[in-house]
């Protein structure tokens, strides 16, 4: 059969919404998005299959593996000596990277990140960016900032799922699944807009079209813009997994390659990969690994004809210094990997736009506040149910549901929590440090209770009670106390 | 612009700051999630003989769409590639060109079978050409039985784009190159030296999952894989 595709150098740009994403543009507060979310069918149908199918094979390929607990415990054990030593690491990576002819910049936020950058486009007089798996170029709203800072400059998302939620001016959903809350008609539709002409509401015709129209933006980029999966200091390589293959080609074609990475994102030695490549793939999608694992070290060498002639790695901050040497510092161990969204009941009902964050689900409620402050994101370590199923499913044991409790224990001490839910915990505090105010206490409530209740529950309570049922229902008192029933025998 | 030095002080000053507060670590495999617990009862560690990994690296590329078989020797290999590309019609074949690949001696019967073939490394415009081309081939360092990957690393000879443009791909790996496990390549590559440019592990078709969780093949890399392991 002969070729269907005829990639030919494209200037034409396509249609693209650059409005920033970030929380703070994201409409509503949290609840408010919630409500909104809860509404959407498709997309809780696809959030419980997403969850299904990625968790159950997650176990399967885990439980196949003999020494997985091992593996957990000396991935922990790794990036808590990364962690500790971050600033001897980080020395070591950069060092690395240079004596393979890469280029290193230190950016402490994302202004500094984005004034590198922007001054690799001018150098190399770029019009056309690709981009592939960079959760941090999100984070620091890359694309939004270059564009305005190079009129006619066009940045291509390549992930197929990034790529569509990009023509669509939405942030992702899904550390692993960007587009999970879409259909295929919204993707038609979509595609129908930038083709100028229908495309059919069918996976193979939307991928096919996807493959032509990013293969000729590949083939015209001037510079390939990637995150990492991991950045080892011992020898200064990138190591990027991706399954479509997008990942690969972006770090290979374009003649300049800038990697924009994390600094909690490193690892010792190469050695060190047969640890976490055997538990990333296989947390994330249950894949024992993925299509394309990818080691670059520096540019291409001399006589090479392919790979990148120049090779920049961003080694990005924006906030994560601030997490070192405090109660938090293990999220700073996360590899990505998605398994935490994949288990936890409260994304699995909402997805990840209500979290208004670049990172979603259990992580991203972490990482969110530490990253932005508490202010910008109080809502988040207070959306869950602590039931733990983030930390069981993490692979490198991270305490998620341990740091969300911290999270909102920090809250409360830089008197966020508001005065309402002050008050109402004081008067609980007091309550059950003295029986006889219990007692009179439940006695109160029970009379108390009794207009709100509404099919064997609570739904609204007046102040201060209404900022737990706002968002919850309240169980009501029972009508005999255990200490009554107790007293007679049960 | 952060500074090297000061940047690095910052991080270092961070870890030191008076703020860090001890606090106890959780021993990560007390989760009672059943994958960490380590009384579970655990799989057999899989211990292969040489025999067995050709046929387990064949099932797993097939358990990913990818096409394999076992030849004989080079000229089998040859011969496959040669009705492959008949069977595609393909006018164009880019291929490595490292020694291993050229030792295929496939470029004169292509070319009488009207398939032109660009070399890497030796023809100017092979880089080019991959963009068009209907076949690549290439050579491969490894094959780990275990996930049914390829290794494929850069040289001069050796170009990404073969393994990666075309909208489908041959690879030839002679038998003894087969390891068990990623961990086994690893291990070698740890102790081996300066990477290379690029070392990557293709493990079967390019696929996505991202419209409506359902998989498509090919989306950016080959949808089409054939492994031939020669011996």
């Amino acid at each position: 059969m002969a070729r269907t595709t005829t990639p030919k150098p494209a200037r034409q740009r396509d249609t693209v919404d650059t409005r920033p994403t970030g929380p703070e543009h994201a409409g509503g507060d949290f609840n408010a998005r919630g409500r909104a979310a809860l509404k959407d069918e498709f997309l809780h149908d696809s959030l419980a299959m997403a969850q299904t199918r990625l968790a159950g094979s997650r176990t399967a390929t885990l439980a196949a593996l003999p020494d997985a607990p091992e593996l957990r415990e000396r991935a922990y054990a790794i990036k808590q000596d990364v962690i500790a030593h971050l600033d001897t690491y980080l020395e070591r990576l950069a060092d690395a990277v240079e004596r393979a002819s890469g280029h290193v910049h230190f950016a402490s936020d994302g202004a500094d990140a984005i004034t590198y950058i922007s001054g690799i486009v001018a150098r190399r007089g770029a019009r056309t960016i690709v981009k592939s798996k960079s959760m941090a170029t999100e984070e620091i709203e890359l694309n939004h900032r270059l564009e305005e800072l190079h009129p006619g400059l066009e940045i291509v998302e390549t992930d197929l799922g990034e790529w569509i939620i990009q023509l669509r001016g939405e942030p992702p959903s899904h550390i692993i699944a960007p587009a999970v809350h879409l259909n295929r008609f919204q993707v038609a539709e979509t595609f129908s807009q930038v083709a100028g002409e229908p495309v059919p509401p069918d996976v193979e015709d939307l991928m096919q079209f996807a493959r032509r129209r990013l293969r000729q933006k590949f083939l015209a980029a001037e510079i390939g813009i990637s995150g990492a999966n991991f950045a080892i200091a011992e020898t200064g390589t990138i190591v990027m997994v991706t399954n479509e293959g997008n990942g690969r080609l972006v770090t290979s074609l374009p003649p300049v390659h800038i990697a924009v990475v994390g600094i909690e994102k490193l690892l010792p030695r190469v050695a060190d990969l047969s640890v976490f490549l055997q538990l990333l793939a296989r947390s994330g999608t249950g894949q024992k690994l993925t299509v394309f694992t990818n080691l670059i070290t520096g540019p291409r060498r001399p006589g090479e004809s392919d790979g990148p002639e120049e090779f920049h790695l961003v080694l990005l901050d924006n906030g994560r210094s601030q997490i070192l040497g405090t109660e938090f510092d293990e999220a700073l161990y996360c590899i990505r990997c998605g398994a935490c969204l994949n288990v936890c009941p409260v994304y699995r009902q909402v997805g990840g736009h209500v979290y208004g964050s670049t990172y979603s689900g259990p992580i991203g409620a972490v990482i969110t506040p530490l990253l932005k402050g508490d202010a910008a994101a109080k809502d988040l370590p207070n959306a869950s149910s602590l039931c733990g199923a983030c930390w069981e499913a993490c692979p490198v044991g991270i305490p998620l549901h341990d740091l969300l409790l911290k999270l909102r224990n920090r809250e409360t001490r830089e008197g966020l929590a508001g005065r309402d839910q002050s008050l109402l915990f004081a008067g609980f505090a007091q309550a059950m440090a003295h029986p006889a105010a219990y007692r009179l206490g439940a006695a109160a409530g029970r009379i108390a209770q009794a207009p709100f209740i509404s099919a064997g529950s609570i739904r609204r309570a007046p102040r201060p009670a209404d900022r737990w049922t706002g968002t919850r229902d309240l169980p009501p008192i029972a009508g005999a106390s255990f200490r009554d029933r107790w007293k007679e025998g049960i | 612009m952060a500074d090297r030095e000061q940047f690095l002080a910052h991080v270092r000053e961070r870890i030191q700051s008076s703020g860090a507060r001890p606090h106890e670590h959780y021993q990560p495999t007390v989760a009672p999630d059943s994958v960490w617990t380590p009384s579970r009862p655990r799989p057999p560690v899989w211990e292969p003989s040489a025999d067995e990994l050709p046929e387990r690296f064949l099932a797993e590329l097939r358990a990913l769409s990818g096409t394999g078989a076992r030849v004989a020797d080079e000229t089998a290999a040859r011969d496959y590639i040669i009705e492959l590309a008949r069977h595609k019609r393909a006018t164009l074949l880019v291929r490595w060109g490292d020694e291993p690949t050229d030792a295929l001696g496939v470029d004169a019967p292509l070319a009488a079978a009207g398939t032109r073939v660009a070399v890497w490394g030796r023809d100017a415009d092979a880089r080019a050409l991959c963009a068009t081309a209907d076949l690549g081939l290439s050579s491969a360092e490894y094959a780990v039985a275990e996930t049914g990957s390829l290794v494929l690393v850069t040289s001069p000879e050796r170009g990404r784009a073969v393994t990666l443009l075309p909208p489908a791909y041959v690879a030839v790996v002679p038998v003894a190159r087969l390891v068990p496990r990623v961990a086994d390549v690893i291990a070698h590559y740890a102790q081996a030296g300066p990477l290379p440019a690029s070392l990557c592990f293709h493990t079967g078709p390019s696929r996505s999952a991202d419209i409506e969780q359902s998989l498509a093949i090919g989306v950016h890399a080959p949808g089409e894989i054939h492994v031939l392991l020669v011996g």
